[in-house]
């Protein structure tokens, strides 16, 4: 098909109508038809993505070429860096991007620094296409929703579910834990009696980045039902709070060593090589977990949600991580920007990408979330996703975040490494916040 | 003739000075540069305000600095001496050495990293094999290990550095001037003490400040090997500035954290730039 298209060059009308006709063989059902009638084919996209969604963005280059005869460039950047990368591009005038692949913390400041474009009346206006009330309510709105409005769609919808180890568990008689302290007791069991063999309980992710420590801490809080914020003001010495970081502290004499300098690079092939029994990790694990070409316990593992703790008895996801695609402000294609975002955040393209292998796509939809083929795909994965979305905590997503987010990151590595108690740690945070939020 | 040279200090540190020190009496993000005057607000927050956070990054980053730059000057200057002293295959070995300086900063911090990792690593692997420890030491992440291993790192890759500079120092030394002590019944020991040292003084200590400013601007170790942690212990001034920039967003901020590093490096090598004249003179 590419080739024919390539003969016929020359002729635009020739090649719309080939287009045309590929897309709907197909079965692009996701396209619009402004998109299906060529009129965009033959024009690039500039977009950003993240590392970890690498593959996901050539899945959806081989796509959008074959269905819109649209180039997609992806730049990849670390995870850590793709708002300042967003920002400095509109800033400085360069406009090089069209769409920015955002984590949804960042979508305030990104807002208020108008680094992307108000899409609420775009939305509306293609309500049918875009099927907003199919999204996973407590996602929705924490990825888009700035004052009102929205500025984006979401793609990737993180949250961490508690994989483990069903051998080492088998060995020790353990089930899987629904509260925090029987985490902490099979943790501590299975390390004291197979630390000597390399084995460990747990990997606990303590590394110095925002979406690494504070993943664990947020797993914690919203298990004991707690907060970062209450009505828009830091709500980090609750009693929930200081419990949550109680708790991290200390399983972490029992972790992989050392948790301040475990990221996913330790944890990962931990876990998959069989060296640690409990992993807090983003759903797609479990595809990695059951790819042997990745994996060596490919059906020795399972997956629950977190445990809770103290009062609460109801298990909550907390939204770690969580990615969405946005316009620029800066770009000079915005129509065709859209049609990519509306395009990309489809059920059927959200669908192809939840079950490709290292895709690093969660999903985002309650269609693609209930899917026959994402239950066949990923069973295990499928049915803690399903229970995760359910009650969610939200990490801040104020103009403020990106520091509010790490100033804690800087008290969770202290109360980490054990230069400060959980309290005073959280204490220092809260009057940060304090002054941040004023 | 003049009028290149101030144009070019003009585009090249005069304005981005004056740049920095405006933005820092302003709150600034990255999107939205001289959003607000705040005066000394910046400079009173991190003085006075922000837990010490960053007093004691500067603290960290100076005692850091000393450090190496004494180590590298002395394990240097005593490689520097063999290398003097070696009859065959210096050039082979001068080329050898300067290998580690060659290498990408960024390639040093992630070889160091494996070598020093608790799972696998090396030195790890050596310590037990040889029965001098029981479990594995996390030298990455525990005090104060974390910063002694980033001393060792930088103190690997930037010694050769500092040995060819000190070579050149030392073979501009007449050699009559040695032969003659020699004659005079002078042993090694006495040589160095009374002749070369003296006679280099004046270079060495230049090459230590060189070493002294290149090592308060440390940054890929750190970002690699500990990204400022186990919690800050090995959190310095110019990652804490970066960190503020570019991941809190703050460039107000940042801007007032570069003014006061500028400040706290030159309070620190003014006593060593007076040395380095006193001893320039005695030397003349």
């Amino acid at each position: 098909m590419t080739q024919q298209i390539e003969y016929r060059a020359g002729s635009s009308l020739s090649r719309r109508t080939l287009l045309a006709a590929a897309a709907a063989g197909a079965g692009a059902l996701s396209l619009s038809p402004l998109l299906r009638s060529g009129a965009f084919a033959g024009q690039e996209l500039n977009l950003t993505i993240i590392q970890p969604h690498a593959i996901a963005g050539e899945v959806l280059k081989k796509l959008f070429l074959e269905q819109a005869g649209v180039t997609l460039n992806f730049t990849v950047i670390p995870y850590d860096q793709v708002h300042s990368q967003a920002t400095l591009d509109v800033q400085s005038g360069a406009n090089h991007y069209d769409v920015h692949d955002y984590w949804y913390t960042s979508i305030g400041a990104l807002v208020d620094d108008k680094v992307v474009v108000d899409v609420t009346d775009l939305i509306e206006r293609d309500k049918d296409k875009v099927r907003p009330d199919d999204f996973i309510k407590s996602i929705y709105d924490a990825y888009t929703l700035v004052n009102g409005r929205r500025w984006g769609l979401p793609y990737d919808g993180d949250s961490h579910v508690l994989f483990f180890n069903t051998e080492i568990l088998r060995r020790h008689g353990l089930e899987a834990p629904a509260t925090w302290d029987a985490y902490y007791q099979a943790v501590k069991t299975i390390t004291e009696k197979e630390k000597s063999e390399g084995i460990y309980g747990t990997a606990l992710l303590g590394f110095k980045v925002p979406v690494i420590i504070v993943s664990s801490y947020a797993n914690r809080l919203a298990g004991f039902g707690g907060k970062f914020l209450k009505d828009g003001q830091p709500d980090l010495v609750s009693e929930e709070s200081v419990a949550a970081a109680d708790e991290l502290v200390r399983v972490a004499p029992y972790a992989l060593p050392t948790p301040s300098e475990t990221a996913f690079d330790q944890a990962l092939p931990a876990f998959l090589s069989g060296k640690i029994a409990f992993l807090e990790f983003w759903t797609d694990l479990g595809v990695r977990a059951q790819d042997p070409n990745n994996s060596k316990i490919v059906d020795k593992w399972d997956v629950t949600q977190l445990p809770v703790g103290g009062g609460n008895k109801h298990p909550v996801a907390a939204l770690d991580a969580g990615f969405g695609w946005a316009i620029s402000a800066g770009s000079k294609k915005k129509d065709l920007a859209w049609e990519f975002v509306r395009w990309a955040t489809s059920n059927q393209i959200g669908l192809k990408l939840l079950t490709t292998y290292n895709s690093g796509i969660d999903p985002t939809r309650n269609s693609t979330l209930n899917a026959a083929e994402y239950k066949s795909f990923a069973p295990k994965v499928q049915r803690a996703a399903a229970a995760a979305f359910g009650s969610a905590l939200v990490w801040p997503t104020v103009p403020q975040a990106p520091k509010l987010l790490e100033t804690l990151t800087e008290q969770l590595a202290l109360i980490l490494a054990g230069q400060i108690k959980p309290k005073a740690g959280l204490e220092a945070a809260q009057r940060t916040w304090e002054r941040l939020l004023v | 003739m003049l009028l290149p040279l101030f144009f070019g200090l003009l585009i090249f540190a005069v304005y981005p000075s004056a740049y920095v020190l405006a933005l820092s009496f302003t709150k600034s993000t990255l999107g939205q540069p001289f959003k607000s005057w705040v005066g000394w607000g910046n400079y009173r927050w991190l003085v006075a305000g922000a837990d010490e956070i960053f007093t004691q990054s500067l603290l960290r980053a100076a005692l850091f600095s000393l450090g190496v730059a004494l180590v590298e000057l002395w394990l240097g200057l005593w490689l520097a001496l063999r290398l003097v002293s070696l009859r065959r295959g210096g050039r082979l070995v001068r080329s050898i050495m300067l290998l580690p300086l060659m290498t990408p900063p960024i390639l040093v911090g992630v070889a160091w990293k494996l070598l020093l990792a608790p799972g696998g690593g090396l030195v790890n692997g050596k310590l037990l094999a040889w029965g001098l420890i029981d479990v594995p030491i996390s030298f990455l992440g525990t005090q104060p290990w974390a910063m002694l291993s980033i001393m060792v790192a930088d103190t690997w890759q930037w010694t050769p550095f500092v040995a060819i500079l000190a070579y050149a120092a030392l073979r501009q030394v007449p050699d009559d001037v040695i032969e003659a002590a020699r004659l005079d019944g002078a042993n090694q020991r006495a040589i160095f003490w009374q002749i070369l040292l003296p006679l280099t003084a004046p270079l060495l200590l230049a090459i230590f400040v060189l070493r002294l400013i290149m090592a308060f601007k440390t940054f890929d170790l750190l970002y690699i090997l500990t990204f400022g942690g186990p919690g800050d212990s090995t959190d310095m001034a110019g990652f804490s500035i970066w960190r503020m920039a570019l991941r809190d967003f703050d460039v107000g901020t940042a801007a007032a954290e570069t003014v006061l590093f500028a400040v706290c490096v030159s309070i620190v090598i003014l006593p060593f730039l007076w040395l380095h004249r006193r001893v320039e003179e005695r030397t003349l």
